[in-house]
């Protein structure tokens, strides 16, 4: 029997009002508080949504001023670290900074507390971050010092514990890390398994130690050319897939939680709940996941508040399906 | 919103700086404050257009011999911005809300909800109200097809591509991309036409959406969507395109030489350099890109973007200046092919920034002509 949960994917679209604070604090027409008061109403409204929908692990959707992109939080807020050039974030018309690496990465274990809206998100249940993994970081870094990409993915690694001891210490129940790289190869050959192996062992050191649940989940590319090893290789409890970009086919049966990024978050289009619902059950008789997280294929930043958070309630609706369509099949039986 | 006092200064202090004719019209009108009639709303633009054109053809004013670029726009200040305007004038889009591009910078993003249908000319007033305030040879900007569709939420092609269950997921999104594209690119081209029967030689097709979507498919369809949307027409093409994924503009080549029509490409390439003078590949670290056209025999021109624009950290002249020689030497084109130009357009910054960053390109521009000489 299969457990249905909901969950955000990623960084979520600011709301009218938030971003009218933005432009109006920049030029200067509203001060930094009344800035933060807009962030935090957008914050709580988003929570709302979340908890009326039912989602189990409840995200801030990174609605503070300090993920002004994914990075940002750490190559600002990490040693060794330094925002530079603005690039392409994949193949969005969303930009970031790149990390430079300066020197040695460490963190005091306080830059990501800071960035995360705690408040709001102990209003909704189990608080959820979303970081990147260690080989996101490390490919889109620029690395000045180490001069290694091992040494980059253990160093991000080792200064991401710090963070999460902290952050699981203040309460957060669930760590997701986001892995665009490992299957958006632009102009590469995918990962080779020893680099796959590298990189869970990365995700290990920074989750070693650290009580909380956990997910990696892959967005922006077909996972199929890992499969079935990354099941084995990633050592978090779930494991996702951009359903945009990876066949359902491809999903292999496994004992981890599965989570099943089947909405399209990068369209306003909004799927028929029936057709998903008809995918997710193939999904969950193909792989006999003992718990399928229903969310968004990636971030829902993509698309403008209103229908990013229409898509989170199709979720909603999506679940409901599975679930009388599971209901039904028992009876059946 | 009212004008307030700080407006009306900030007005006054540019006119007089830039000796815009009839500026005092433009300060009694924005004396009114509010309640502006249309024709009062339309002077009001106007002039914002008049001002841009003055700051280009004063830009390095007192830093070089001959201030002013060779090419001259009105700043698309007759431009909500790039993708609004046309979008607002092309049937079959409807508005959604505001997407987050960076930072806090956003663009209102458009749903398609029909096959995009022509309405009308969105640049055509503009360009009469240049080529008639400026003597200089004018260059209009025109946003393309592939950004359009890039920047919109493609509604309705996606949905009418999931329908073709027998394909792919991936193929099936990428005939929505580009179905939308060529759709789009015939209304663009019956814009430029018009333009071009109005008198403009010179014609900038801006592409920052070039590097968006990657795979091979998309790439070959930049290229596609160029020449589909210039077909037939004759003047003079560039394509501007901007910050690109982490690997560059290689996954470009070599599909960009097949842009036939196209005399000149501007890239950014400020963004990612540093600030240390010389003419080593170190010191210019964020123009290695310009190599790919050597690599690939290009002999036509070049336009390259000397100074990034999204920080009012400026680099020194000299430093602008090894950048240009740095292209020249990279390119192996001679300096009369090179074009200097900002990274992208100004419209983020605040005029002084604005002034002092097209004074860095003039003056800048002139030094490695002196130094080269």
């Amino acid at each position: 029997m299969t457990e249905y949960q909901i969950s955000l994917a990623g960084l979520h679209a600011r709301n009218e009002s938030t971003i009218q604070a933005t432009q109006d604090w920049e030029r200067s027409r509203i001060n930094e508080a009344a800035l933060k008061a807009s962030f935090e109403k957008d914050c709580s409204s988003l929570v709302a949504l979340q908890r009326s929908v039912g989602v189990e692990y409840v995200t801030d959707g990174q609605l503070t001023l300090a993920w002004q992109d994914f990075f940002r939080p750490i190559s600002s807020g990490f040693e060794g670290l330094e925002p530079g050039p603005m690039v392409r974030w994949f193949n969005t018309n969303t930009f970031f900074y790149k990390p430079i690496v300066k020197g040695e990465i460490s963190s005091d274990g306080r830059a990501l507390s800071k960035a995360v809206e705690r408040r709001a998100i102990d209003r909704g249940g189990a608080a959820k971050v979303i970081l990147p993994d260690p080989l996101t970081f490390a490919e889109l870094a620029e690395d000045r010092h180490y001069r290694s990409k091992e040494k980059l993915l253990f160093a991000y690694a080792d200064a991401l514990r710090e963070e999460l001891g902290s952050l699981a210490s203040s309460g957060v129940k669930y760590v997701q890390f986001s892995s665009p790289s490992l299957v958006y190869r632009l102009g590469q050959k995918p990962l080779s398994s020893a680099g796959l192996k590298q990189l869970g062992e990365a995700v290990r050191a920074a989750l070693k130690g650290i009580h909380v649940r956990s997910g990696f989940h892959t967005i922006f590319g077909d996972a199929a050319p890992y499969l079935p090893s990354l099941v084995d290789v990633i050592p978090t409890d779930d494991l996702g897939f951009d359903l945009t970009e990876t066949d359902d086919s491809s999903l292999p049966g496994s004992g981890k939680g599965l989570i099943a990024g089947i909405v399209d978050s990068r369209t306003t289009y909004l799927e028929d709940p029936a057709s998903l619902a008809g995918r997710v059950e193939g999904i969950a008789d193909r792989t006999g996941a003992k718990t399928i997280t229903l969310s968004p294929s990636a971030d829902l930043r993509f698309v403008p508040r209103v229908s990013a958070d229409k898509k989170l309630e199709l979720l909603g609706r999506l679940r409901e399906k599975v679930k009388g369509g599971a209901a039904k099949g028992r009876r059946s039986n | 919103m009212a004008i307030s006092d700080d407006d009306i200064e900030l007005a006054k202090v540019w006119g007089d700086r830039l000796g815009v004719d009839g500026r005092a019209d433009l300060y009694r009108l924005l004396a009114k404050r509010y309640a502006f009639s249309d024709e009062e709303k339309k002077r009001i633009v106007d002039f914002s257009l008049l001002y841009a054109i003055r700051m280009l053809e004063t830009a390095g004013a007192g830093l070089a011999e001959e201030p002013g670029l060779d090419l001259v726009w009105s700043g698309e200040q007759a431009r909500t911005e790039m993708y609004e305007t046309p979008v607002s004038s092309i049937e079959g889009f409807e508005f959604v809300g505001k997407v987050r591009s960076f930072d806090n910078k956003y663009w209102r993003m458009a749903s398609i909800r029909s096959p995009p249908k022509y309405r009308q000319n969105y640049h055509l007033d503009e360009l009469l109200f240049t080529m008639e305030n400026s003597d200089r040879k004018v260059k209009v900007p025109v946003t393309d097809a592939i950004t359009i569709m890039a920047w919109s939420d493609n509604n309705y092609y996606t949905g009418k591509w999931a329908k073709q269950t027998n394909l792919s997921a991936s193929k099936r999104s990428y005939s929505a991309r580009r179905e939308f594209t060529l759709e789009l690119a015939a209304i663009i081209r019956r814009v430029i036409r018009e333009l071009i029967e109005k008198g403009v030689q010179e014609v900038q097709i801006d592409i920052p959406a070039a590097t968006q979507y990657q795979t091979r498919d998309d790439i070959k369809l930049v290229t596609e969507s160029f020449n589909e949307t210039t077909k037939g027409l004759d003047a003079t093409f560039s394509v501007h395109s901007c910050f690109p994924p982490s690997t560059g503009y290689g996954i470009l080549f070599p599909d960009l030489m097949e842009m036939k029509k196209c005399e000149r490409f501007s890239f950014e390439y400020g963004n990612r350099d540093t600030f240390e003078r010389g003419l080593d590949p170190k010191a210019r670290a964020g123009f290695e890109d310009l190599k790919l056209f050597k690599e690939y025999g290009f002999k036509r021109q070049l336009g390259v973007g000397v100074v990034h624009i999204h920080t009012d950290t400026l680099p020194s002249v000299e430093v602008v200046r090894d950048r240009v020689l740095y292209s020249a030497k990279v390119t192996g084109l001679p300096p009369e092919n090179l074009y200097v130009n900002p990274d992208c357009g100004l419209r983020t910054r605040r005029p002084e920034v604005a002034q002092k960053m097209l004074d860095l390109v003039v003056a800048g521009a002139e030094q490695a002509r002196r130094k080269a000489a």
